[in-house]
């Protein structure tokens, strides 16, 4: 047997991979179609023909259609959707540079109020709503549409190709990568029978013609290709779901209290396109306790170890009330939704008397923690119906109050000496003309300060205030817990999705496609001529070179089920 | 369906867009082959966010013309003065319901108006009564005086009134009020402060109806 050895012609491989966005899919085929003569090859060469052409503006006369072809093939170029992608990215910088209005709404007026002609300058550019600007809309829909239509005609394309029959054999066999060529005693139609065989049972997509029989295996690339570019559309479907159903919520909650999912009790709301106040989940959570473990000695001392919060919960109005541990990472899932604890404080309580005797005041108040290592907080008591002035506090609560030097701090974040200290003040809160303010800081503007004495309260401790106007009382302390809400219908699908991508992604990267080509023809002694000549469409022939060897021997070795036929001849 | 007599009414929020970029972005990382991680917050991340913590929701009045109206659910609770309310018991009169909180500027902006709208119109027609969340009872009954609110408030301190409401025309923000009419059926919201001319007229129109 002689083996005939031709080097691999680098030419058309070279142009084969994952590249280009238009072109990948194509220009691989375009490479194995230049060797293989196939329908399909050309058709797709002249896919990524066109595609390179898409590139320059066209020359002559064009219609509107022409015109409309050339800005869509631009729109779903691989550069227009980078230059898309880094506009998304710019487009977010004055978002968290400037104040926005779905989040700090008081800010912006602040900032108009502050700088009037640049902030209506911003305003009229939507800079104080970034997010929901027309500009930013404009690029993030051409984002999509960019998207969609580069990955959409790709996986039709690709459906196509997966279920091609194998292209004609090439007339000169001898010119592919590899090729062998033996001789042998039967006759050409039995040869190339037999070959067929051979490749059939090595499960090859196999196509028979006068004196040729090609072959083909490694469809699951176009699968893999398949799946992944599948995958991508789903993937974008299911964010774009997640973004029109799903909605973001926080809610501040106090131990011993409850809340239920209604737009009513919630702290912020960030709602999708398609989400209305009634479509929220009707669940109710009631946080029992919440407990907070920290390191009590060595270098980490007062460091958190861990978080727990007690609550029970109900998935409808009329369910029953489960107990569940909430922690850091273990959110509670109810109903689709998901709550998870992200972060934590001291709500101390009051009680606060008017000067007509009136309880105008008894309750928990959220304070804020300004610094970790004692849990030092800061928040405001706000007694808008005291008579006859309204009320206002401003003060710190320290979870461990020590003496430093004549001024309190809070040594350790866990409740050991809780003490509050209270600034008072009188007058007008200037809650009553309707603008929103915030609940854990005072506006000084309409207030005055009241003449009392600073002194740090411990619990049951009161501060008398001066001309009758009331008496307030530090009653306790209660532990709150911040909640964030999310509802994400899009997220399953995505994760599965990007599963199923990364899966497409490896198939593609790892199954190669690959051709063998049997020619046989009578030879002038008798018996005939065989060629075999196998091609692979990746840069790296790796293990084909085993493959295609593997298979020459056999087929010029087949017995044939017929075992009376005499071995094939060497020459 | 709905009729917006109106003329306050806000464009819808923005974080719905924001989502939907924040996904097109994620998507176009995931183009490029970026792995998008999202990442778990950590304890002391407090949400506090613009520090009113609550939702005014987008101001704006909805009517709900008489054919089409979904009928109020049965709501009943107990009342800041004690006592216990029953919706269906204020079967063939309007109800105003108008869901406040004493910490709430924009209710207490409206107050006023609200306060002396129930003194003009309350009577066997025409009842109020207040529901008031996230409030401790002592601050509420403060409110009440300080703004002379003659009608009832239930207490509710597990939004379960609200809740009640899910799935039919819900209260969707701090101040909300809904007209509810003779037949027990929800004819009218008004997110945000409501104008005593604004609500006189409504519940007027409303309980002129004859069903």
């Amino acid at each position: 047997m002689t083996w005939v050895r031709i080097p691999p012609e680098a030419g058309p491989e070279a142009s084969a991979g994952l590249a280009g966005q238009q072109g990948a899919g194509a220009a691989a085929q375009g490479g194995a179609g230049a060797a293989g003569q196939g329908g399909a090859g050309a058709a797709a060469q002249g896919g990524a023909g066109a595609a390179a052409q898409s590139r320059r503006p066209p020359a002559g006369p064009l219609g509107v259609l022409g015109w409309l072809r050339w800005g869509w093939r631009q729109l779903t170029s691989m550069r227009t959707a980078l230059i898309l992608l880094f506009l998304l990215a710019a487009g977010s910088i004055p978002g968290s540079l400037l104040p926005q209005e779905g989040i700090n709404p008081a800010a912006v007026s602040q900032y108009y109020t502050s700088h009037p002609a640049l902030a209506r300058l911003l305003g009229g550019l939507s800079l104080f709503n970034v997010f929901g600007a027309p500009w930013f809309a404009a690029i993030y829909l051409l984002l999509f549409a960019s998207l969609v239509g580069c990955v959409l005609p790709r996986t039709l394309r690709m459906v196509g190709s997966s279920r091609q029959p194998p292209p004609r054999a090439p007339r000169n066999l001898s010119r592919l990568p590899f090729a062998v060529r033996h001789v042998t005693a039967v006759a050409p139609e039995a040869a190339l029978e037999s070959a067929a065989r051979v490749l059939s049972a090595k499960r090859f997509r196999v196509r028979s013609g006068p004196g040729w029989v090609s072959a083909e295996k490694g469809y699951l690339r176009e699968a893999g290709n398949l799946l992944f570019h599948i995958a991508l559309l789903g993937c974008l479907v299911s964010i774009g779901l997640g973004g029109l159903l799903g909605y973001k919520a926080d809610r501040l909650l106090v131990a011993g209290s409850s809340f239920s999912n209604t737009v009513t009790a919630l702290d912020e709301f960030h709602p999708g396109r398609m989400v209305s106040p009634g479509d929220l989940q009707p669940f109710t959570v009631a946080l029992d306790r919440f407990r907070a473990s920290y390191v009590t000695s060595g270098p980490l001392t007062g460091q958190p170890s861990s978080f727990e919060a007690a609550i029970r919960y109900s998935a409808a109005p009329q369910a029953p009330m489960r107990s569940f541990v909430l922690s850091v990472n273990h959110p509670l899932e109810v109903d689709g939704v998901r709550v998870f604890l992200i972060g934590h404080g001291y709500a101390p309580t009051f009680r606060v008397t008017d000067g007509t005797g009136h309880v105008v005041f008894d309750g928990a108040v959220p304070f804020i923690p300004v610094e970790t290592s004692g849990l030092t907080s800061e928040g405001a008591i706000k007694v808008p119906d005291a008579d006859p002035e309204q009320l206002g506090f401003v003060g710190v609560f320290l979870p461990t109050a020590v003496d430093v030097g004549g001024r309190l701090e809070s040594a350790f974040p866990a409740p050991l000496h809780p003490m509050v200290s209270l600034v008072s003040y009188g007058g007008n809160l200037g809650m009553n003309s309707g603008s929103p303010q915030s609940v854990y800081s005072l506006d000084t503007a309409g207030l005055h300060r009241l003449p009392v004495a600073p002194q740090p309260l411990a619990a049951g401790q009161s501060i008398k205030l001066p001309d009758g106007l009331g008496t307030l009382t530090y009653t306790g302390y209660r532990q709150w817990i911040s909640l964030a809400i999310t509802y994400d219908p899009g997220q399953a699908p995505a994760l599965f999705s990007g599963v199923a991508v990364l899966a497409g992604l490896l198939l593609s990267f790892f199954v190669r496609r690959r051709r063998v080509f049997v020619r046989a023809q009578a030879a002038e002694a008798g018996g005939s001529v065989v060629d075999i000549g196998g091609l692979t469409r990746s840069d790296a022939a790796g293990g084909f070179h085993e493959e295609f060897a593997g298979l020459a021997a056999e087929i010029s070795g087949y017995q044939g089920p017929d075992p009376g036929h005499d071995p094939p001849e060497d020459e | 369906m709905f009729r917006l007599p109106s003329p306050v009414r806000r464009a819808a929020a923005a974080p719905g867009a924001r989502r939907a970029a924040v996904g097109a972005a994620v998507c176009a990382a995931a183009v490029l082959g970026v792995a998008a991680c999202d990442g778990g917050a950590t304890a002391q991340d407090t949400a506090v966010g613009n520090g009113s913590s609550f939702v005014t929701g987008s101001y704006g009045t909805t009517v709900v013309k008489a054919g089409s109206r979904r009928a109020a659910p049965e709501v009943s609770g107990t009342m800041l003065a004690g006592g216990t309310f029953k919706l269906s018991a204020d079967r063939g009169a309007v109800l105003v319901m108008n869901f406040w909180g004493s910490w709430c500027t924009p209710c207490r902006e409206e107050a006023p108006a609200l306060g002396a709208l129930a003194r003009t119109l309350s009577g066997a027609d025409v009842r109020f009564i207040g529901v008031d969340i996230r409030d401790d009872p002592a601050s509420a009954e403060a409110f009440m005086r300080t703004f002379r609110i003659g009608y009832p408030s239930l207490n509710d301190p597990n939004d379960t009134v609200a809740l009640d409401f899910g799935g039919t025309v819900p209260p969707a923000g701090i101040p909300t009020t809904l007209v509810i009419d003779r037949r027990g059926r929800i004819a009218a919201r008004i997110v945000g402060p409501v104008s005593y001319n604004g609500l006189k007229a409504l519940v007027t129109q409303i309980s002129a109806e004859r069903s």
